[in-house]
């Protein structure tokens, strides 16, 4: 395999593009909010029985005549609205009275997204916003509002065809965008921030002499909560621990990624530069770099985000490892795919629904079952034996959990199986698996030290494997799971050619195992 | 994947010495089986010295706690794993499995060897055992053979150094 610099150009449109439009519809999204006054007028309509007084009808009139006005604006500045791609730059003229135009060169193009609120889901169209390199404040934002979903797909994809062409060429990869604290909530320091700080007072306390349960407000404050309403106090202490954390978890993102920068400072060197009071900077060299992982653990998931680390040898044991491969912190995804194909220098389409060969269909059994037996089943009988001996409530505890939470493990399950999956792309193997944390591995495959087959007995007789690919690196080595056998030696076979040949044998004819 | 799924790992060639049976039993009587049994005699007793009423309970509670898992694991586990352990050398990868409830393979091409060390336990010592651990650069991809004999592991060392130098690599 050799290494492929720049992706293919895609070809030139003609030289001057035509302009286009912004969807009919949109007038259609503008009339909405009609919606609510017609709403009330018809049900005044229906609780007096179909007659109007007067008053209604000069409601209706006064409604009648707004949307005549707006909509006639509306139509105006539709016809006064468009945009189009030459090869170099995005146009976009506007304005009834003052006429403006905007153009965005596209190599400063950095993220497209879209953006539909329901009433754009409603009529089938979207708002595109157009994202620039340097500025994170909105100044070097432009946004269409609104087109179809196909035009918007279609637009979005011209734009980052260029983008990405460009991205080679352009030594920042990346910045921090305010916005992206969003995400911090969505980490484990949400909970986990809260109980730590508890625990590191509660140890503080300890040390100085002093017990906490001891002081007089701590206690009065428990026993007001013992007695007080559980079903409202319970609530509201997981909202307070949950904005407390939300708090702690945004100061955390802030103190780690404040001035957050990812640049290519020259060909060969990745430096990450980040912190607020810790200011860290880590350069990492491109022969020390064995891919990428793109971490989306279920919540960050849940909220559209993901974050990127680095696989490269020269980091440090496994826990400096951690703290220093960090490429992008949790951020939107489609900022997490760029900056992925960025540092691989590859196009974004590797990592953004790559084309993935599926595990064989014992694995998703093997997940249902691994939950059931070592997250639910567990807590069912324990309570089914206390409500046995003790009382008949647990009992009914137990059946329930039992009824609602298989339903969510084999929701997981099903999750976990259809991300499960690995490939091969150019010089580099991905694999992808998890269900909590849901990581993609993108690694070179000339990075491979070597190959571990393992399997476990309920595995063996089901006919899968756990292949782990050893690599240089902070972890040592990354594991795809429940393969086919047959599947497992073909892709190392494939991915690093030589190293298995001489101990491998065709499979006899006849029934297998 | 475009290859055709009609190839498999074959087991590798080598097997090792047959007194690593006898090693591996000694390893687990050592730990855990022989403490696993010397707890549930003591208790045993005890309780026949002191709680005889508790017996009857106690006895088969040891019994499937302590007793026949450790003998279990010190009549099935060595040769069991004497089944699945072997090794082979192969022009361009060393080979090793191990393991026996859960199993390995491991291969590791020898342009990625860095070092080769030989170590033996002091229970080994006494069987004339060793095993080869040939490094990597990353901890996931050290093959391991054990329970070699003296000479194989001497012998297995010097080729895989040997074979190293020939096969070109960096090693990283």
């Amino acid at each position: 395999m050799t290494a492929t610099p720049l992706p293919p150009q895609p070809p030139v449109p003609t030289a001057e593009p035509a302009w286009r439009r912004l969807d009919p519809r949109t007038l259609a999204v503008h009339a909405a909010w009609l919606a609510a006054p017609l709403a009330s007028t018809g049900l005044t309509a229906l609780a007096t029985g179909g007659r109007l007084d007067t008053r209604t009808w000069i409601t209706l009139g006064a409604i009648a005549s707004a949307f005549a006005v707006l909509t006639l604006i509306g139509l105006v500045r539709w016809t006064r609205t468009s945009y189009r791609v030459t090869t170099s730059v995005i146009e976009v003229r506007s304005g009834v009275l003052t006429r403006s135009s905007r153009s965005i060169p596209l190599h400063r193009v950095r993220n497209v997204d879209l953006t539909a609120n329901p009433v754009h889901r409603l009529f089938g169209v979207t708002v595109l916003r157009i994202g620039t390199a340097g500025t994170a404040d909105g100044r070097g934002e432009l946004s269409l509002e609104a087109l179809s979903r196909a035009a918007a797909g279609q637009l979005r994809a011209e734009l980052l065809r260029r983008a990405e062409a460009a991205t080679a060429h352009e030594p920042t990869l990346s910045t921090l965008d305010t916005r992206w604290l969003r995400y911090a909530p969505l980490t484990f320091w949400v909970f986990g921030g809260v109980f730590t700080v508890a625990g590191a007072a509660y140890r503080f306390l300890d040390d100085l002499g002093i017990e906490p349960w001891r002081i007089g407000p701590v206690r009065a404050a428990f026993t007001a909560f013992g007695a007080s309403a559980l079903w409202i106090t319970i609530p509201l202490a997981l909202l307070a621990i949950t904005v407390l954390g939300s708090i702690g978890a945004v100061v955390v993102y802030a103190e780690n990624w404040w001035r957050y920068r990812l640049e290519w400072t020259d060909p060969h060197t990745l430096r990450v530069r980040r912190g607020l009071l810790t200011t860290r900077s880590v350069s990492i060299a491109d022969n020390q770099l064995r891919g990428v992982v793109l971490r989306e653990p279920l919540l960050l998931r849940a909220g559209g985000g993901a974050s990127v680390r680095a696989v490269a040898g020269g980091l440090g044991d496994e826990e400096e490892n951690r703290r220093r491969s960090a490429l992008l912190p949790p951020a939107p995804r489609a900022e997490a795919l760029r900056v992925a194909a960025g540092v691989l220098r590859e196009p974004e389409a590797l990592l953004d629904r790559p084309r993935l060969v599926a595990h064989p269909r014992v694995a998703l059994r093997r997940r249902v079952v691994r939950g059931m037996v070592f997250a639910v089943l567990p807590a069912v009988l324990v309570l089914a034996v206390l409500g046995a001996l003790f009382t008949t409530v647990l009992v009914h505890c137990a059946w329930v959990l039992l009824v609602l939470s298989t339903p969510v493990v084999v929701w997981l399950a099903r999750d976990a199986y259809r991300h499960l999956g690995h490939g091969l792309h150019g010089r580099y193997l991905l694999a992808r698996s998890g269900v909590f944390s849901r990581d993609t591995v993108v690694l070179r495959r000339d990075g491979v030290l070597a190959w571990t087959f393992s399997s476990s007995p309920t595995g063996r007789r089901a006919g899968v494997v756990t292949l782990t690919a050893a690599v240089t690196a902070g972890e040592p080595g990354y594991r795809i799971p429940d393969l086919a056998e047959d599947q497992s030696v073909a892709f190392a076979h494939a991915a690093v050619p030589g190293v298995l040949a001489e101990f491998l044998e065709p499979v006899p004819p006849g029934p297998t195992r | 994947m475009t290859q055709p799924h009609n190839l498999r790992l074959r087991p590798p060639r080598q097997r090792i010495d047959p007194r690593a049976r006898r090693w591996w039993t000694v390893q687990a009587l050592v730990l855990p089986a022989g403490p696993m049994l010397l707890v549930a005699i003591a208790l045993g007793v005890l309780s026949l010295l002191f709680f005889p009423g508790a017996l009857p309970w106690l006895g088969p509670l040891l019994l499937v706690v302590l007793v026949l898992p450790a003998l279990a694991y010190l009549l099935v586990m060595p040769t069991w794993r004497y089944r699945v352990h072997a090794w082979e050398l192969g022009e361009l990868a060393v080979y090793a499995a191990s393991g026996w409830f859960w199993q390995r393979r491991r291969i590791a091409p020898l342009s990625r060897v860095q070092t080769v060390d030989t170590v033996r336990g002091p229970i080994q010592q006494a069987f004339g055992l060793a095993t080869v651990i040939v490094t990597t650069a990353s901890t996931a991809g050290d093959v391991k053979i054990a329970g070699l004999s003296d000479a194989d592991a001497e012998e297995l060392a010097s080729r895989i150094g040997a074979a190293a130098q020939h096969v070109p690599g960096d090693a990283t």
